[in-house]
């Protein structure tokens, strides 16, 4: 059986899928190659799952917002959210956690518990100074 | 390819409606559209009915709505189908009735939009409108449409020196044009001392999404639409006498990357640049044969990027035509006429309907007084997608 989920962060680490033909990373996982168009294989069976790369470490903030409107299932006030660019050309969208951020700063990229699900808790990325 | 003609109208006011059913306020719009029409009573001649709904499973507990707005309408037994494409269903079911008669499946085609998102409390339609995103990659985080609508915003503003000053003057153009349309969710005009300039500002328009304020966004807002098409070369032509036919002389849709952040430049909008040219193409026109143009400004920036996308000004252009005045009714370029999803509202699956609802009013010359645009030859409508990751763009004409 093919196990579509398998991509889903269920560690406290976030991951990017390298091409087992061409050695390119994808972030988030696809399903064929955006460059060589060799597939995946998500259950290993048929074709390659891919390695998977743990993703962090520094980044550079390309734009961010605080958000107050926030939606179903998170009580805070505000949140800051931001994109960032890491040394290896890969981009990822996370939570911010600088109160005064500034475009073009450096910053450093973990994987920190972003969502509480009542029977799996979602990981992904704070990134910090 | 058969050249499809509009031929009735309809729209419900926008604004909140969640006492009412979501079919019987599609429903309602659709009448509408068939008395426009003039053909009531022989709305029989109706092959084919195109719904735009994205929202009707999740918030209001109703799916088969296409099944369910034909028996409404009394329109057995002609064909029904729903078209789900986030933001952009009306556009796609616009473009999915022209593409039915095109390739002769049909000679009659009604395409209804709609949605009640306000029987929801906000933090929890906001939450809907966020399953677009990606599941893990971006919903999870709790990131939202004006979220990302903000960082665009930040980006483009770091780039072009476009200021808050400039987003506000936006949105008291929308406002001013939203106001004398009476289908507008807020009929009411706001002034630049109100929303920027004056000492209560802060407090009138506050931060949402920073840098996006109150008045850079639209209003969560309920509400139908409905058009009419029928093949220009169909003997059923002869029951649409009441009044002249505009055409669809353009359409064109693209896609783009599901996640933001994989576009290698985040604040070019490609999908809205390729839309705009293959309705282009298809047409025969150019950006300079536009008369009017009803941009998917459900974040103010979004009207700013798509006209510079469509090629109406360059880029970091935008600017300096809102503060001189040249996408205001009587400019060069009038943009969201309607008073855009700024004024008018945004009920997710009506809006694409709802622009060429407005162009078809504009090429009639229907539009109210203060707002209708001088001898319109050709319109244009963006229905934007997702955050630009799939987008369709529609032309209508006065003339063959």
């Amino acid at each position: 059986m093919i196990d579509f989920y398998a991509y889903k962060p269920k560690e406290a680490k976030v991951f990017a899928f390298k091409c087992p033909e061409c050695g390119t990373l994808h972030y988030p996982a696809t399903m064929i190659c955006k460059k060589c168009s060799t597939r995946r294989d998500p259950s290993g069976v048929l074709f390659s799952s891919w390695e998977k790369v743990p993703m962090g470490g520094k980044c550079k903030l390309l734009t961010w917002t605080r958000v107050y409107n926030l939606p179903a299932g998170f009580t805070d006030r505000y949140l800051l959210f931001g994109i960032v660019e890491f040394e290896n050309g890969l981009c990822a969208s996370g939570r911010l956690l600088v109160e005064n951020p500034k475009t073009g700063m450096e910053l450093n990229a973990n994987a920190g518990l972003v969502r509480e699900g009542i029977d799996e808790d979602i990981y992904g990325f704070m990134f910090e100074t | 390819m058969r050249k499809v003609a509009v031929t009735g109208i309809g729209h419900t006011v926008f604004g909140n409606l969640s006492e009412f059913d979501l079919v019987d306020v599609m429903a309602f719009a659709s009448a509408d559209a068939l008395d426009d029409a003039g053909i009531r009573e022989e709305r029989g001649i109706i092959d084919q009915v195109v719904v735009a709904n994205m929202g009707g499973g999740m918030l209001n507990h109703q799916t088969g709505i296409a099944s369910s707005l034909v028996s409404r309408l009394k329109l057995e037994p002609a064909m029904a189908e729903l078209v789900e494409n986030g933001p952009a269903s009306g556009g796609s079911a616009v473009k999915m009735g022209y593409a039915v008669i095109a390739s002769e499946i049909a000679d009659v085609v009604m395409v209804t939009g709609g949605e009640i998102m306000r029987g929801v409390p906000g933090w929890e339609g906001t939450d809907f409108v966020a399953t677009l995103l990606h599941p893990e990659a971006e919903y999870s985080y709790g990131l939202t449409l004006p979220a990302f609508g903000a960082m665009f915003t930040r980006l483009y503003m770091e780039r072009f020196g476009l200021t808050e000053r400039d987003l506000a003057l936006i949105a008291v153009k929308d406002h001013e044009n939203g106001a004398k349309n009476p289908f507008a969710h807020v009929q009411v005009p706001c002034t630049i001392e109100g929303i920027h300039d004056g000492p209560d500002a802060n407090v009138v328009n506050n931060y949402i999404a920073e840098p996006l304020r109150l008045y850079s966004m639209c209003p969560v807002s309920d509400g139908a639409a409905s058009i009419i098409l029928c093949a220009a070369d169909s003997p059923k032509m002869k029951y649409f006498k009441k009044k002249g036919p505009v055409f669809i002389t353009g359409v064109g849709s693209a896609s783009d990357t599901h996640c933001v952040h994989e576009r290698e430049y985040p604040l070019d909008l490609k999908a809205v640049k390729l839309s705009g040219e293959r309705a282009f193409t298809m047409a025969g026109l150019s950006p300079k044969d536009i008369s009017c143009a009803e941009l998917h400004d459900a974040f103010v920036i979004l009207e700013v990027a798509i006209s510079e996308e469509l090629g109406f000004f360059e880029r970091g252009g935008y600017k300096e035509a809102v503060q001189k005045g040249k996408t205001r009714i009587d400019g060069t370029l009038p943009i969201n006429t309607s008073g855009g999803l700024k004024s008018k509202g945004h009920p997710l699956g009506a809006t694409g309907v709802s622009q060429v609802h407005e162009l078809v009013k504009q090429l009639r010359g229907e539009a109210e007084k203060g707002r209708q645009v001088k001898n319109p030859k050709h319109g244009l409508a963006v229905n934007f997608g997702g955050f630009g990751n799939n987008v369709v763009t529609t032309i209508c004409s006065k003339e063959e």
